[in-house]
């Protein structure tokens, strides 16, 4: 899937890949995304980081710092209860668009009569 | 290799310390488990990939340096609100002690006091009000994703109203000033004295405060149109 296509949701793709994987650091909220998308998402990892940092400043996730098995500094992100409300929004506002656009592509949706 | 791109990652980030820290760390965790993933078995390849997969740090640093603006823009507007009811509660303490110690400006500086009293009253109302809406028009903004034109123009009206807010500021303390030398004219030292030098000292801080954040502002945006250019 092309990036700047994806760039667009990535708020949302990174809010409910956080709601379904519970807490968890960028790497394991990638991985998520990857497994979830049947790997069709493309885009550089990097990208993630800056997101999750913009949606922690908009108050939508919280973070914390652990050490890692490894012995390394973690970061842990968790959805907030802003971050949860705004991701029902955010789907609710998904459905109506991917219901329309299927519709308009698929020429499935019975058009309504003009009142 | 690793190490080197982490290097980089910080180096274009050193522009905000904190931030290009805290980055450093979380991407070195993430490339590290990404090696550790890796099946191919060859360490070299693995981090090789590892990086690819992860993008360039230039394109990833112009990401994070928007987003330390933003937080560094709300930081100050916050500042010049608090910043002016610090000066307001300094003004306010001293004016309480006059009143409390019965000092008065003598009767014939009375007339001048009296202009430079509404000029203070008008510059201070004038901070506060531009101030605070400095600070609301700034933390209500959405922290863009990339430094775009609307919000380049967003932070130029930031700026511009933290910039009336802080000259309204700067007149009402210098007015400040001039009334605590009509006060003290001929007064002799004593702890009376000192408390409205002190209460001066501490406007003048304030004001000091707010230059320091307005010209972080700046410099700021200048580092995050360096990286983007670089």
């Amino acid at each position: 899937m092309e990036g700047e296509m994806l760039k667009g949701h990535l708020d949302m793709i990174v809010l409910a890949a956080l709601s379904a994987a519970g807490p968890a650091h960028g790497y394991a909220i990638i991985e998520e995304i990857k497994r979830r998308s049947g790997g069709a998402f493309d885009l550089p990892e990097g990208t993630i980081y800056p997101a999750l940092h913009r949606l922690e400043q908009a108050g939508l996730l919280k973070s914390s710092w652990m050490t890692a098995d490894s012995g390394r500094r973690r970061r842990v992100y968790t959805l907030t209860r802003t971050g949860n409300r705004a991701l029902v929004e955010r789907r609710a506002v998904w459905k109506q668009f991917s219901e329309a656009i299927g519709g308009l592509l698929g020429g499935t949706r019975p058009r309504e009569d003009p009142a | 290799m690793i190490q080197d791109y982490l290097e980089l990652l910080e180096r274009e980030l050193n522009f905000d310390r904190s931030l290009s820290r805290c980055v450093r760390q979380e991407v070195e965790d993430h490339l590290w488990e990404a090696v550790a993933a890796d099946l191919t078995g060859d360490m070299i390849t693995a981090q090789q990939r590892a990086i690819a997969n992860f993008g360039d740090a230039r394109t990833v640093a112009a990401q994070f340096a928007v987003i330390s603006l933003a937080r560094h823009s709300r930081r100050a507007g916050v500042a010049a609100v608090l910043v002016i009811a610090s000066v307001f509660i300094a003004m306010k303490a001293r004016i309480a002690w006059y009143a409390a110690a019965q000092w008065a400006i003598s009767e014939d500086m009375r007339a001048v006091g009296g202009l430079v009293a509404r000029f203070d009253r008008y510059a201070f109302w004038m901070s506060l009000i531009v101030g605070l809406g400095a600070c609301v028009y700034v933390v209500s903004r959405q922290i863009p994703a990339t430094f775009h034109p609307a919000y380049r123009r967003q932070l130029r009206r930031f700026f511009v109203l933290c910039c009336a807010a802080t000259a309204a500021l700067v007149v009402s303390v210098i007015s400040d000033g001039v009334l605590t030398a009509l006060q003290l004219r001929g007064t002799e030292l004593s702890a009376g004295f000192l408390l409205s030098i002190v209460s001066m000292a501490i406007e003048i801080a304030c004001v000091g405060i707010l230059v320091v954040h307005i010209r972080g502002i700046t410099l700021r945006a200048a580092s995050t149109a360096a990286v983007l250019n670089a």
